[in-house]
């Protein structure tokens, strides 16, 4: 069985983790870091940074350097219009069913944004593991809908990764915190991260982790508090701040923010405007009360659902950055009268946990088995614009439901469906799903037909249709028009696409590896000048090494890898000699020391 | 195969919910998709579609209202919720005055809390009636009564399903 990796693809970080020998471990990058930002810097020529080297892109190139992608996955323009002032972002008019950031001119999806850090956490994983990893689970908000759910899963094939399971975050932090080793009991988990908030309820009996209830909000997070503050500061400022000063005022905030945990008192600064402002704990949290209160409404909503009093919670879990917020775990505490588990880092904790269920899909762990529920009702539209409910939410995934269909006029041989999600009554108040077409339905007198019509949600919680029409047995093909998203066709040619990406990727990691080769030879250059033995060489040799040198320093600053590789080679030819000679004199010094002591 | 079959149960009504739990749990660390991600692509899709039949039947049988439902349309009955309970019109009546008063905002706290209480009240009856005729279900079936009897159940209890639905739709109004 080939190495399934658990990724948890965040809002602000994202990590790899693995199970080896039964304990689940995070991955770090090449740069010894656990969290890979989920931050994506483009420039003019194509190269593509992920990770820390573009989070330091933020201020200086606002316009192609990504944050925060996944508040966008699954969503349309209308979703996050009132997001869009506090955002650096060009976004494309085409954006009606999926948004698409317009960078050096070409549009990108979300899928396609995540998938290059996706990218680069399976380049990480396969570095630390050395095999080619290509199975993935990866972890979504609970409260993530279809659509959602489904455009990370498309951003995992994008970026060339078999998602075999699409795990609830809440779910996993609950399987990281090892409470399997309890046997019986209710578990709440509160999950508060960069962008999103979950609120899970869980039974605990002997190994199987059955979710009761979920609840959430997928646009309420970090970055939510963060723009509280921003909006503080852009209250105090005479002027308008321009984008470059916009990310520098985000920045200095969120250090604000993290102070803040740990000290009674911190200091807003934006050195870029030369603002400066003192901030005491006491006001921030009164600046961010309303968002932690719009936490608990979904809190007391999953226990209502769960027939469960706050009370009755055996034990409650922290899980995302945000909890550590002092206030954040106060609120908690008080809810559910009781303290809740921190010990595990809360960045780490939904990683471990999505590494534990790849662990129980390779078949490493069969005694402990995860039963998660769909978060939203699944429904149709039927007459007068109603939405009527098939499948509730809370329901065990996989879940499905059976629907018969007819026609109303002689004949006809197509009928539309449109699926729904949300809890409200009407299709307008709901978020639609999409649209399934039956076609080619056997020609009858109206009403003859019997389409069996089957909804079916997978362990993923996305959902399926198929349909059968009962007199003739046949089954139906089904054309299906995503509201949100991507057709397959789209995601396949984002793949093919993703191909000259990958190249690009590699000509960028070649370029930054040469430069730092390069680096290096002109340092060691440097220290030979600087040695005696430098007086030994040749004018010609000399010459030589300063004219390398110059034309290295002349290339690397450039793209073609290629051509620094070679003015590298040109450097190293012409201090060959004085390597040797220092190499030489070096040996012949330690030669005497040693003959000195024998000699004692 | 229906949801008692899955579940290897006869079709009464009262269930043993521990019972069925404990069956839920075993049939799912046999069934579920988790175990079969190197199995062949049509076992995984039987696997998906059994363990979702499984869930489906665990949802409707473990829920009393939920299982009444299902087994009375396993017999072609089918409640209706639109309609007023006859027993009640009058009640209905006043209760739908008082409601439309609430949704105008033009109610008290108190006004609004005691009409909850009314409603609720009712719609208690009615679970204690379908709780009974539940356990007159199973008396008949276990007795192998006449099928004029059995036919006469499932009417009754499909009556009390459609009257009960419409309090709980009024019910779900006022929360």
């Amino acid at each position: 069985m080939p190495k399934i990796v658990g990724i948890d693809l965040g809002t602000t970080n994202s990590l790899v983790a693995i199970v080896e020998d039964g304990t689940p471990r995070v991955i770090p990058g090449s740069d010894g870091n656990m969290l890979v930002p989920s931050v994506i810097y483009f420039d003019e020529a194509g190269t593509v940074l992920v990770g820390n080297p573009a989070k330091e892109k933020l201020i200086e190139k606002p316009r192609n350097t990504v944050f925060s992608i996944k508040r966008f996955m699954g969503k349309g323009i209308d979703d996050v219009r009132d997001d869009l002032p506090l955002l650096p972002f060009e976004v494309s008019p085409e954006s009606e069913h999926i948004i698409r950031l317009k960078i050096f001119g070409r549009d990108y999806t979300p899928p396609e944004l995540s998938a290059f850090i996706l990218r680069e956490l399976k380049r990480n994983a396969e570095a630390a593991l050395g095999e080619e990893i290509k199975n993935a689970v990866i972890t979504v908000p609970a409260y993530f809908n279809d659509a959602q759910r489904q455009a990370t899963k498309d951003a995992g094939r994008i970026a060339g990764l078999d998602v075999l399971r699409i795990v609830n975050e809440p779910t996993a932090g609950s399987l990281a915190y090892g409470l399997d080793k309890r046997k019986q009991g209710i578990i709440a988990v509160y999950d508060f991260g960069g962008g999103t908030f979950d609120i899970s309820i869980l039974k605990l009996s002997e190994g199987i982790f059955e979710v009761l209830s979920t609840s959430g909000d997928t646009h309420l997070g970090g970055d939510d508090i963060d723009e509280t503050l921003i909006r503080l500061v852009l209250g105090e400022l005479e002027q308008q701040p321009d984008i470059h000063q916009l990310q520098a005022i985000r920045k200095a905030v969120n250090k604000t923010k993290e102070n803040l945990s740990a000290a009674d008192r911190s200091e807003i600064v934006v050195q870029e405007l030369q603002y400066r402002r003192s901030i005491t704990r006491d006001e921030f949290n009164k600046l961010i009360d309303p968002i932690i209160e719009r936490t608990l409404r979904p809190c007391r909503q999953a226990l209502q659902d769960a027939g469960l009093k706050p009370s009755e919670m055996d034990e409650v879990v922290m899980v995302g950055g945000s909890t550590r917020i002092p206030l954040v775990r106060q609120r908690v505490q008080e809810l559910f009268g009781r303290v809740p588990h921190t010990e595990l880092n809360p960045d780490e904790v939904v990683a471990l946990g999505a590494a534990v269920q790849a662990d129980i899909l390779a078949g490493g762990k069969r005694d402990m088995l995860l039963l998660d529920v769909t978060p939203l009702s699944l429904g149709i539209e039927t007459m007068g614009g109603v939405m009527s409910k098939i499948i509730p939410r809370n329901s065990t995934i996989p879940a499905s439901a059976t629907e018969m269909f007819t026609t109303f006029i002689d004949g006809q041989a197509n009928v539309k469906i449109h699926v729904l999600q949300g809890e409200r009554e009407l299709v307008k108040d709901s978020r639609s799903l999409a649209q399934f077409d039956l076609k080619d339905i056997p020609g009858m007198p109206a009403g003859m037909p019997r389409i069996e019509v089957k909804f079916l949600i997978d362990a993923d919680g996305i959902l399926s249709v198929s349909a059968q029409e009962q007199r003739t047995n046949k089954y139906q093909s089904i054309e299906v028009k995503p509201t949100y998203g991507l057709t397959d066709e789209q995601v396949e040619q984002m793949i093919l696409e993703s191909f000259e990406y990958a190249e690009a990727d590699i000509e960028a990691r070649l370029v930054i590896e040469a430069r730092n080769e390069a680096e290096t030879v002109l340092n060691a250059t440097s220290k030979g000048i600087a040695d005696e033995q430098y007086a030994n060489l040749s004018d010609g040799e000399k010459a030589e090494i300063t004219a390398a040198s110059k034309q290295l320093r002349e290339v690397m600053r450039g793209n073609d890898h290629q051509a620094t590789r070679q003015a590298i080679e040109r450097l190293s030819n012409a201090t060959m000699r004085l390597a040797e000679l220092i190499m030489n004199s070096a040996i012949a010094k330690a030669l005497k020391n040693k003959r000195v002591r024998e000699i004692q | 195969m229906d949801y008692f079959e899955v579940f290897g149960l006869p079709r009464l009504l009262g269930i043993d919910t521990a019972a069925l739990e404990k069956t839920f749990h075993q049939l799912s660390r046999k069934y579920h998709p988790d175990y079969f991600t190197t199995a062949s692509p049509a076992e995984k899709t039987q696997a998906v579609r059994v363990t979702a039949l499984l869930n489906d039947a665990y949802r409707t049988l473990r829920h009393p209202l939920h299982r009444v439902e299902y087994l009375i349309t396993l017999f072609g009955f089918k409640p209706d919720g639109s309609r007023v309970p006859q027993s009640l019109l009058m009640e209905v009546f006043e209760i739908n005055e008082q409601l439309e008063e609430v949704k105008a905002g033009r109610a008290s706290v108190e006004e609004v809390d005691s009409l909850r209480a009314q409603i609720k009240e009712k719609r208690e009856r009615f679970d204690s009636e379908l709780q009974q005729a539940s356990i007159d279900w199973d008396e008949l079936i276990k007795s192998g009564a006449a099928e004029a009897k059995i036919q006469a159940q499932l009417a009754k209890l499909t009556e009390i399903l459609s009257e009960s639905a419409y309090i709980r739709n009024l019910e779900g109004e006022t929360h």
